[in-house]
């Protein structure tokens, strides 16, 4: 593993806090994520239950995948429950791992976001690419 | 499929549960309430044909008909005289009934009297009916309407969710194709049944030709048998069929009622089908091809 500058930090310290991410309820619609994904400027929904417990996330790619795949009419699409597109049991980080550990497992399975969760599952926030390399690079805006 | 299952009946009438993998329901009774001796007959001769069958039945029947396509033609009794006749019906046959209402101000009355609410099909989306019929604490029979896509009845049913009903039976009747002609999806019987409630097949409208005769519906009743049958196969927990000893002279959907004298024939085949279809599901499990994609 290489040797950071910033080796130590956190992903409680560099995470996107729940105000800035798209966090939905297990009964939003598609069109409804849809909306709160480009609302927030995010391609990633978490969808939680009402103890904000993570219940599946949707990802554009997830979201493109689907539309090849289901051959139903977009006006039926949109209106199913996002929970039905989205993966179930998504790779999640823990709020007190390394930053570095939490790029490392981006860079592992090819994804942009992590959502980060407490000891008992409960979403907490989101690790996002762009920030996170900017904190290992000691960026700072 | 995992369909929830509902419970029509308070009081001391009979509970009629829907749902799930229950026996088939029949809702059924003239379109309208046409007099109080009328609906008694119909009730009795129903009641008699459902005994016999062993079919689980709710009676429906309607004390103002606010769609019709004159408006000479006959409105009802009106909520105070058909209630009454409706409350009566329950207590002399021991049969839970249905009534549609059409104003929200008349939904706390009719959610009073009838063990369940009937949203009407026209209706299906306007909010403060579906308010008012969630607020009846009712199982609510809500209809698609004719110029409604299944899976949008999902917004419909969010409605009436949000009101805190969770009792609800989503019905097809027929889709506009055109002007004055109706077709049927049964496609649309799994597509809404996903919303997680049981699904009705609403056979005799389902054959109207709306408006058809300038202003009156007409309809083709030839074909309701077959229509069953395929619902019937499509997996609907609920058979409705308005029915009448004297379709010629019904004072609201002639064309369309079917005659009592067949109703027999056709709701054992609907029954029988759905056995069939029930055992089909313990041999074979439920409907799952290329639902996971």
């Amino acid at each position: 593993m290489p040797t950071y500058k910033n080796n130590t930090m956190r992903v409680s310290e560099v995470m996107m806090l729940l105000e800035r991410i798209p966090v939905i309820r297990e009964t939003v619609i598609m069109k409804e994520a849809f909306e709160e994904m480009g609302r927030l400027n995010l391609g990633i929904a978490c969808i939680v239950d009402v103890n904000m417990k993570l219940l599946g996330i949707l990802t554009d790619g997830d979201i493109r995948r689907k539309l090849l795949k289901v051959q139903k009419p977009f006006a039926a699409l949109l209106v199913d429950d996002a929970l039905e597109y989205s993966i179930r049991s998504p790779i999640t980080i823990h709020l007190s791992d390394t930053l570095v550990h939490g790029v490392d497992i981006m860079g592992l399975k090819q994804v942009w976001d992590l959502p980060v969760v407490d000891n008992h599952g409960v979403l907490v926030g989101l690790l996002h690419l762009h920030p996170a390399v900017q904190a290992l690079l000691g960026v700072t805006k | 499929m995992d369909k929830r299952i509902i419970e029509v009946g308070y009081g001391s009438v009979a509970k009629v549960k829907i749902g799930s993998r229950l026996p088939l329901v029949f809702i059924g009774g003239p379109c309208a309430i046409e007099s109080r001796d009328h609906a008694f007959k119909m009730a009795e001769a129903i009641d008699l044909i459902c005994r016999r069958m062993g079919v689980p039945w709710i009676y429906k029947s309607c004390y103002d008909k606010d769609c019709r396509s004159s408006q000479d033609s006959f409105h009802g009794l009106g909520a105070d005289h058909g209630l009454r006749i409706l409350a009566d019906i329950r207590e002399e046959f021991g049969v839970p009934v249905v009534s549609d209402f059409s104003e929200p101000i008349w939904g706390p009355a009719t959610g009073e009297v009838c063990d369940m609410v009937q949203v009407p099909a026209y209706l299906c989306r306007q909010t403060s009916i579906l308010r008012a019929a969630a607020l009846t604490n009712r199982p609510v029979h809500l209809k698609k309407g004719q110029f409604m896509s299944p899976w949008n009845m999902k917004n419909s049913v969010r409605k009436i969710e949000a009101n805190g009903n969770h009792q609800i039976l989503l019905a097809d009747r027929g889709t506009f194709f055109g002007y004055n002609m109706l077709v049927n999806d049964m496609t649309c019987f799994p597509i809404m049944a996903r919303m997680g409630y049981p699904v009705c097949f609403d056979a005799t409208h389902s054959i109207q030709l709306p408006t058809s005769m300038g202003n009156v519906s007409g309809g083709q009743r030839e074909f309701i048998p077959h229509l069953v049958r395929a619902a019937a196969g499509c997996g609907i927990n609920a058979l409705f069929m308005e029915v009448h000893d004297d379709p010629d002279n019904a004072l609201s959907d002639a064309n369309t009622v079917l005659d009592i004298q067949y109703l027999e024939n056709i709701l054992g085949q609907a029954k029988a089908i759905h056995e069939m279809r029930l055992e089909l599901l313990e041999k074979y499990g439920e409907d799952n091809a290329h639902l996971q994609k």
